[in-house]
């Protein structure tokens, strides 16, 4: 049998970082990801933070990749405006947090996870080879089991020999298959978690500098409230990438399960507020009706020609619409000047409309719709994140800081995976992996950092930004509980001992009152009905199907289903029906039926079924993430 | 222990894939317009030679007989294989071989390559020719031990021997694989349902590692590019190009099929007689080949 020093399960943010770690203090590791490349698996929203805390310090994306990070990894625009709206039908009411962004933080990127992934697997294979160890893609692991008498702790998957190894980063994730091998902590349940939604819009650089009325290298984050949520406890988020938009929306579970609503219809709420159908519009090219008399083949042909002009013409304006890529492909002689790109574009189109009777419309273009499940740090973080000699992180371990705009996964989950490297180091060389010297060490380490703070209670500092920046809210919308801790934390002295107070009193019991119907829906709708800006949009936006939107993925297919319903008729099954982001539930008389083939393994279904991760390189394949 | 000193042999062809093919008004291939590319059983020996790149860190060579840009076929089975080395044999007196003188000069080449030969990988038959003879005839006149329609292998370095599955496929019976074990050096031919297998993490960790230094090499294969010339070959020039070519191709025609008859016999299953003649057929059937 082979062995190895350290497997990390897991090659999302969080496991990457952990291998880096593990690679620069010269340990041999391997880490094994069940997607069929680095990267395909990943979902995120995205705001990759690095951050300063006042007291305290965590691992940031340059402490592990190199202070040349920002310049040399592929992020897409640095976020220098954040905002959040409260909307009302056409109304919507603007605030800046831009403040509230900055705070404690030395940047934040938005990111695309399948690139930024595979970025962050390069650097740290080519560490990894050095110390003997690597990264493995395609491969799921099934078992861990343990031979004490041995010594030996043995790495079980669908695909390798089995191997051995002294110690274990559980980085899989929230649908964590780890957490359930060694039950070290039980399945998540719905009021510990998110449900998070997301489309990737197509839209030219420079259609989004102008839009925006932002530079090159800025972008923009908007996040929102009110009469988009259709009742629901959560929001919706808009990012500006390079060329493309992240839009989406993120749900506390139990609130979705006590009304159940098809994700795909919280996320169109977004789609058609006006406010957001004109920061996406673009121009679209519409396909001519073919002349049905013609011979079937001809048909055909000028359906090919049709696809194959249309492709053309937005290769060629994705160049002409990017400054950065005209100016490329000019040095790299593929073009001769801007004109000659502009000529060509307009050539095209001008073939487009000419010989196939294309027409433009003012329209927007989706590109990839996901979905994924979100721990919510104060929820559901574990208080003892390990099992023997296994360290959870990440999402696998509960972990992030999910407070009203503040939204942190990956900085979290980079965090802990440089401490479960740091404390595995310490243990390989002593080699002692017992559960005092490695675990206890590990659990010392997250309580240290910073982010668990955030985890357990209110920051009044961040408080304080977050209530100046909604100053010119009526204070007769809020409720008289909610306007009496507003007047409370809005006075520097008494917010001190306020926000002491409510941490005595245990953060759990004030999320209700935080969290609620109040703060998500009733007060920012109001706020948006007195005081909003009317915004009309000029267009209506064709918002695909949800099957069309499916059409659109890449997978993989495995014959064999990766879960296995177990109580068809009961309650929770009945509701997925619903609340499965790609309906593969379906009920017939009574009884819940799963079809596989669509799954993009958000895990919403987990709690009560049999989930695994299909096997290495099956399911979806993401594009963008 | 020695390591492996392997090469490919390789083959520039039309790209018969959609879109890449021109054919002439009278049906024959328009070669000017159609596209080239590394012939796709060659790209199957190039992933076979791979696998001792994974396995036993082998060093390989990839070397083709082709007009100068041919290249583009060895810098593809080079992203394949990881090759360390290319050469390609070009000259306008090599125009027009047949087989026979392809053989010639690749094997001229195969011998003037750094170091003894142990494996020498070939596809399985070129899909512009018809024949599948220049890897039999480059391993007869290197005196190779000859091994075709290889599925698998693996070397025992110790030993120096290979041991290889061949899939043997007989008209009207099940198919049959045999295993051959021979000392090296032998010459392959691999059979286009070849599959490299790799089940440890060490093997998984080497092959991405290999993959993405082919990658890198193949970015940048002018780099380990070399390109011979008849003299620099050192070739006998009777034996290659048109003048060392005794085949003259005439026409290539379909092989017509036979009309299928069928004499079918039924059988009862739960009837123990039957089952017996069954089994005795079976082994009638089975008797003219030897299984390991
Ligand atoms: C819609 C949405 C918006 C978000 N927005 C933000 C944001 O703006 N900022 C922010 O910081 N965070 C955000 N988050 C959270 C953040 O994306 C996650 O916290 C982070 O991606 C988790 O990283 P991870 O490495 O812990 O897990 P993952 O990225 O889930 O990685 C787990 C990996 O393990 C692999 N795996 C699982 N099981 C196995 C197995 N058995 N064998 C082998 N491999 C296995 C999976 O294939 C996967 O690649 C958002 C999340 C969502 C869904
Ligand atoms: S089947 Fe389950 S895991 Fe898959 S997409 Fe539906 S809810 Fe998500």
């Amino acid at each position: 049998m082979e062995k190895y020093d350290v497997a990390i399960i897991g090659g999302g943010s969080a496991g990457l970082a952990a291998l880096k770690q593990l690679s620069t203090l010269g340990k041999q590791a391997v880490l094994l990801e069940a997607g069929k490349k680095v990267g395909v698996k990943n979902i995120s929203g995205g705001i990759l933070y690095s951050k300063k805390p006042n007291k305290g310090r965590v691992y940031n994306v340059e402490d592990i990749y190199g202070q040349n990070f920002v310049n040399e990894a592929p992020l897409q625009r640095k976020i220098t405006k954040y905002l959040l709206h409260a909307t009302s039908k056409d109304k919507v009411f603007s605030m800046d947090l831009t403040a509230a962004h900055e705070y404690q933080s030395n940047f934040g990127y938005s990111v695309l996870m399948n690139e930024l992934n595979a970025w962050f697997a390069q650097s740290a294979d080519e560490s990894a080879q050095k110390c003997g160890g690597g990264i493995v893609p395609g491969v799921h692991v099934n078992n861990i089991s343990w031979d004490d008498e041995k010594e030996r702790t043995i790495i079980q998957t669908d695909e390798l020999d089995e191997f051995q190894v002294k110690a274990v980063i559980a980085a899989d994730g929230v649908n964590s298959e780890v957490a359930q091998i060694t039950r070290a902590r039980p399945k998540f349940s719905a009021v510990q978690l998110y449900q998070g939604v997301k489309a990737i819009v197509k839209l030219p650089e420079d259609i989004i500098n102008e839009t925006f009325a932002i530079g090159a290298d800025d972008g923009e984050a908007h996040l929102f409230a009110g009469d988009i949520t259709l009742n629901h406890l959560g929001g919706g988020f808009l990012y500006t990438n390079r060329d493309t938009l992240s839009v989406g929306a993120v749900y506390h579970f139990d609130s979705l399960l006590d009304s159940p609503i098809e994700p795909n219809t919280l996320l169109d709420a977004l789609l058609k507020n006006p406010m957001i159908t004109e920061l996406i519009k673009d121009e679209v090219p519409v396909r001519g009706k073919i002349d049905k008399t013609l011979e079937k083949e001809k048909q055909m042909q000028i359906r090919f020609a049709v696809t194959k002009l249309i492709k053309t013409w937005y290769e060629i304006r994705d160049v002409y619409l990017s400054s950065s890529r005209r100016k490329e492909l000019i040095k790299t002689g593929k073009f001769n000047s801007e004109d000659e790109i502009k000529s060509k574009l307009s050539e095209t189109r001008e073939k487009m409309s000419s010989q196939y009777g294309i027409q433009f419309k003012t329209d927007y273009v989706e590109d990839e719709y996901g979905a994924k499940l979100i721990p919510d740090g104060k929820r559901c973080r574990m208080k003892k994140p390990y099992h023997k000699n296994v360290l959870f992180v990440g999402d696998a371990a509960g972990r992030g800081v999910f407070v009203g705009p503040r939204i942190e996964g990956l900085n979290v989950g980079i965090d802990d995976g440089v401490r479960a490297a740091n404390a595995i180091a310490r243990a390989l060389e002593k080699n002692n992996f017992s559960q005092g010297y490695l675990g206890e060490y590990y659990t010392k380490s997250i309580e240290e950092s910073p982010y668990t703070k955030d985890m357990k209670e209110i920051d009044k500092e961040y408080l304080k930004i977050f209530i100046d920046a909604t100053k010119d809210v009526p204070k007769d919308i809020l409720s008289a509980k909610h306007s009496l801790v507003l007047k409370l934390m809005s006075s520097g002295a008494i917010r001190s001992m306020a926000a002491k107070f409510v941490n005595v009193l245990g953060y759990e019991r004030l999320l209700p009152v935080i969290e609620s119907q109040e703060s998500y829906v009733k007060v920012p709708t109001e706020l948006a009905e007195r005081s909003g800006k009317t915004i009309s949009s000029s267009y209506t936006p064709s918002i695909p199907l949800l099957a069309d939107r499916i059409a659109k993925l890449n997978y993989n297919d495995d014959k064999v289903s990766h879960i296995k319903v177990l109580n068809p008729n009961n309650d929770f099954m009945k509701k997925l029906v619903m609340l499965c982001p790609t309906k593969c539930y379906s009920e017939e008389n009574g009884q819940v039926t799963i079809q596989h083939e669509g799954c993009i393994e958000c895990g919403t279904c987990s709690e009560q079924t049999d989930w695994k991760h299909p096997r290495g390189e099956k399911g979806i394949n993401y594009r963008y993430g | 222990m020695e390591p492996l000193n392997l090469a490919v042999i390789v083959k520039l062809e039309p790209d018969f894939s959609e879109g890449n093919v021109s054919y002439k008004p009278d049906g024959t291939l328009n070669r000017n317009e159609t596209k080239s590319t590394l012939g796709p059983h060659s790209g199957i020996a190039a992933k076979a030679a791979f696998y001792a790149k994974v396995r036993y860190g082998a060093k390989i060579s990839v070397c083709s007989m082709g007009p100068p840009w041919a290249d583009i076929a060895l810098q593809q089975a080079q992203q394949t294989c990881d090759a360390d080395v290319l050469h390609l044999y070009s000259d306008r007196i090599f125009a027009g071989a047949d087989t026979l003188a392809t053989a010639e000069t690749l094997k001229t080449g195969i011998e003037k390559m750094e170091g003894k030969m142990d494996i020498v990988f070939s596809g399985h038959r070129a899909s512009d020719g018809e024949t599948g003879q220049t890897g039999p005839q480059t391993a007869w006149k290197l005196g190779f031990t000859f091994i075709g329609n290889v599925i698998s292998y693996d070397v025992n370095l110790e030993k120096r021997t290979v041991v290889a599955k061949c899939l043997l496929t007989l008209n009207g019976v099940p198919n049959v694989i045999e295993e051959i074990e021979a000392p090296l050096p032998v010459f392959l031919t691999i059979d286009p349902s070849y599959k490299s297998n790799f089940t440890t993490v060490s093997q998984r960790i080497a092959f991405e590692k290999y993959q993405k230094e082919a990658y890198e090499r193949a970015r940048n294969f002018k780099q380990s590019l070399k390109v011979f010339n008849i003299d620099e070959l050192g070739v006998d020039k009777t034996l290659v190009g048109l003048a060392g070519s005794p085949t003259i191709v005439y026409q290539v025609e379909r092989i017509p099929k036979g009309k299928a008859t069928r004499q079918a016999e039924v059988f009862d299953g739960s009837n123990s007689e039957h089952i017996r003649k069954v089994v005795a057929k079976m082994r009638e059937a089975l008797s003219a080949m030897v299984i390991k």
